[in-house]
């Protein structure tokens, strides 16, 4: 992994008597995320049935997947936005480019499936027209943070606005409705599905017709958003470990000045990295719009903070140059799991934010005091 | 007391205990989860809350913090996930895309009351979303007609209206933009409309929205906000504007801020909706459901107290002001 934390960690030397402490510390730092995470599941998992008198279980199945479809729209976000913050940028367009591209979708597979195009292919051409859209968007901010210079708060920012008139123009100001039935499958069926209790087992692909008490037993497991955001997270862990791409991302957000005398392309990759951010914000329109089986120029809005919020609890640096896409997943995660358990002990969510914004701060103490641990040393010392 | 009066005080108070006692034995527990934080959803809380304690019932309060599916839906996915939720009263917030969750919902074995605003079109006899037990909630559309007639004849009958609204597809505010239309199509013609413009349920955007209509139309002679947070905005900005009591506001729902101008004289009509009545009869309905009941009527009308200053002192209309009681 290149990670320019740990390359100064490991540049800094073993440091005497306190370096074993420091190393530890060094290490803990960057699992605090997952200590968190599982802290978080154990209180809920003691807390939620106590409260409850024994009638609500925190870990059940169907919990199980409630979190991983919850974290799904704000997962999407963060992964392209991840890349975008490890480069030192930040793209604050990604949750208007979401609403975009849910209208753009759920205009495409309205008009193709009304043309006569059969289900599954109106849904691919929907899925393309996301993403097309959602490209173009994050081609012209790359361009315009790399060619002209333009700091990319300011950037994506505008664009955001830009990419907001336009969807809200082109939904007519209303929630793209008319979607062909069959979408709502797409959006909210499963790869398994487990009956519970008297006849029932593991079922593959395609629930069984049943009604009554045995629908009640059924558990969707791995809907197909999640499976969506599954491969689109192990690609983009793919590219941020194994690929150049991922490389210069690092070092492009390390130094940039390094990195262009290291000869990285630093234009072109930035323009790439923009439009992946875009890309899979677009993929998030795409999956909501199957959802909820309507296209909405409002969706994204309320997401973005959270995005971050997820992409920085994970431990990417807001100064750039270190950061993983697990981190990202746990960030999303602790979000999610928070909001559930919250509403399980019926306490009002709203304390969700109060919890999310303190570990987001110290998840950026933790990261400025890295470099206390790294231990920067004053020149003239040995 | 007389002896006669304290023997029917005490058959009351037994057969209340019985009641009581058999409701406890077939113990539902009802889930509410209504659109957002505003003053409106509080008091139909309020309704909920009184008759779940009248019936011995529990009840999972959750509110979201901002109107929208994406944030509704992880609270009503979490609250189906308890798994020990026999009914779950809600105020859609989208009339489309909340079918797919409340759907996911039915399945899992949890009955849906909807109050204040709809799934599909209403109506569950007929229509293309059946699965609701009841919908709850009052005649927008007619709201609407009322809302226009009382803004015509304060502003004479003729003029420029602008109408300021929150959310595009939410079957409640819909319908009343709908009939305020329809009545200004059709019985003044000399009546231009403006609008609507859509605030997304953020009350500053409702005040700029207004203050650039104002500006841009120096003859406007009257403003229509369609919920709470529309008319608390569409207000400040004609206030702000200097025009408070020269432009007509019409405000739908009685918050304390609305009957404030009324006073004031900024607003010259407030339209009060029965948010007490939706909630309170929202949980009476779960709990006829639960006793076995079939004949719950699919559609409840809950109607209006249109309070002007004539009659905002008079406790039977003052009484509908959305407060904390």
């Amino acid at each position: 992994m290149a990670d320019t934390a740990k390359i100064r960690f490991e540049a800094a030397g073993p440091g005497g008597k306190w370096g074993r402490g420091r190393e530890i510390l060094f290490r803990l730092s960057r699992l605090w995320a997952w200590v968190f995470l599982g802290l978080m599941i154990a209180f809920f998992v003691v807390a939620v049935p106590v409260y409850n008198g024994g009638s609500v279980n925190f870990l059940t199945v169907r919990n199980s997947q409630n979190i991983l479809v919850a974290i799904t729209p704000v997962l999407l976000l963060g992964l392209g936005q991840t890349f975008v913050i490890i480069s030192a940028g930040i793209d604050l367009s990604v949750g208007w480019v979401m609403s975009l591209a849910s209208v753009v979708s759920a205009l495409a597979v309205r008009a193709a499936f009304n043309a006569g195009v059969p289900l599954f292919w109106s849904v691919v051409i929907s899925f393309l027209a996301a993403v097309a859209a959602a490209g173009i968007v994050g081609f012209f901010n790359g361009v315009i943070i790399a060619k002209l210079k333009v700091p990319a708060f300011i950037v994506t920012l505008g664009m955001s606005f830009i990419v907001r008139g336009l969807g809200l123009l082109w939904s007519e100001n209303t929630t793209v409705i008319g979607l062909p039935p069959g979408i709502r499958a797409y959006g909210n069926e499963a790869l398994f599905y487990f009956i519970r209790g008297e006849g029932g087992g593991f079922y593959f692909f395609a629930p069984p017709e049943i009604s009554g008490d045995m629908l009640r037993r059924m558990d969707r497991i791995l809907p197909y958003p999640v499976v969506i955001t599954a491969v689109v997270v192990a690609i983009a862990m793919f590219i941020l470990r194994k690929t150049q791409f991922g490389r210069h991302t690092y070092a492009i957000g390390g130094n940039v000045e390094a990195a262009l005398r290291a000869g990285i392309p630093v234009d072109r990759r930035i323009i790439q990295i923009y439009m992946l951010s875009a890309v899979t914000a677009g993929i998030g329109g795409f999956v909501s719009t199957l959802r909820y089986t309507a296209g909405s120029a409002v969706i994204g809005d309320p997401l973005l903070l959270s995005s971050i919020a997820a992409v920085i609890i994970g431990g990417v640096s807001l100064f750039g140059g270190a950061g993983t896409i697990t981190g990202t997943v746990i960030g999303a995660l602790i979000i999610a799991v928070l909001t559930t358990g919250l509403v399980m002990l019926n306490v009002d969510a709203f304390w969700q934010f109060i919890v999310v914004g303190a570990v987001v701060i110290i998840a950026v103490l933790i990261d400025q005091s890295r470099d206390l641990i790294i231990g920067r040393r004053k020149p003239g010392r040995a | 007391m007389t002896r006669k009066h304290v023997i029917v005080a005490l058959a009351a108070a037994a057969l209340a205990t019985a009641a009581g006692a058999a409701s406890a034995a077939d113990k539902i527990k009802i889930g509410f989860l209504p659109g957002v934080v505003d003053p409106f959803y509080q008091v139909m809380q309020i309704g909920v809350e009184k008759a779940a304690k009248e019936l011995g019932i529990e009840v999972v309060t959750q509110v979201p913090p901002t109107w929208g599916v994406e944030a509704q839906t992880p609270i009503l996915n979490a609250m189906v996930a308890r798994g020990d939720l026999n009914y779950i009263i809600t105020a859609p917030t989208d009339k489309e895309q909340m079918v797919a969750p409340l759907q996911a919902a039915l399945d899992a074995g949890i009955k849906v009351i909807t109050v204040d605003t709809f799934l599909g079109d209403g109506d569950y006899v007929n229509g293309p979303v059946k699965f609701p037990i009841s919908y709850i909630g009052s005649d927008n559309v007619e709201g609407g007609r009322i809302s226009a007639r009382g803004l015509a004849k304060a502003i004479g009958g003729k003029g420029k209206v602008y109408i300021n609204s929150t959310n595009p597809n939410v079957s409640s505010v819909e319908g009343r933009e709908q009939g305020f239309k329809e009545v200004m199509a059709k019985e003044y013609p000399d009546i231009k409309v403006i609008g609507p413009d859509y605030n997304l349920d953020d009350q500053n955007k409702a005040t700029q929205q207004t203050a650039a209509v104002i500006e841009q139309n120096a003859d406007l002679a009257g403003v229509f906000g369609t919920n709470v947070f529309s008319a608390q905005g569409a207000g400040a900005a004609v206030v702000n504007a200097g025009l408070g009591g020269k432009v007509q506001v019409v405000a739908y729902d009685a918050t304390l801020a609305a009957i404030e101008s009324l006073n004031k004289g900024d607003v010259s009509l407030v339209l009060a909706q029965k948010p007490f009545d939706m909630g309170y009869m929202a949980v009476q309905f779960a709990a006829a459901d639960a006793a076995g009941v079939t004949s719950l009527p699919k559609r409840v009308q809950t109607g209006f107290a249109i309070i002007d200053k004539d009659n905002v002192k008079d406790p039977n209309y003052s009484r509908f002001i959305y407060k904390a009681q």
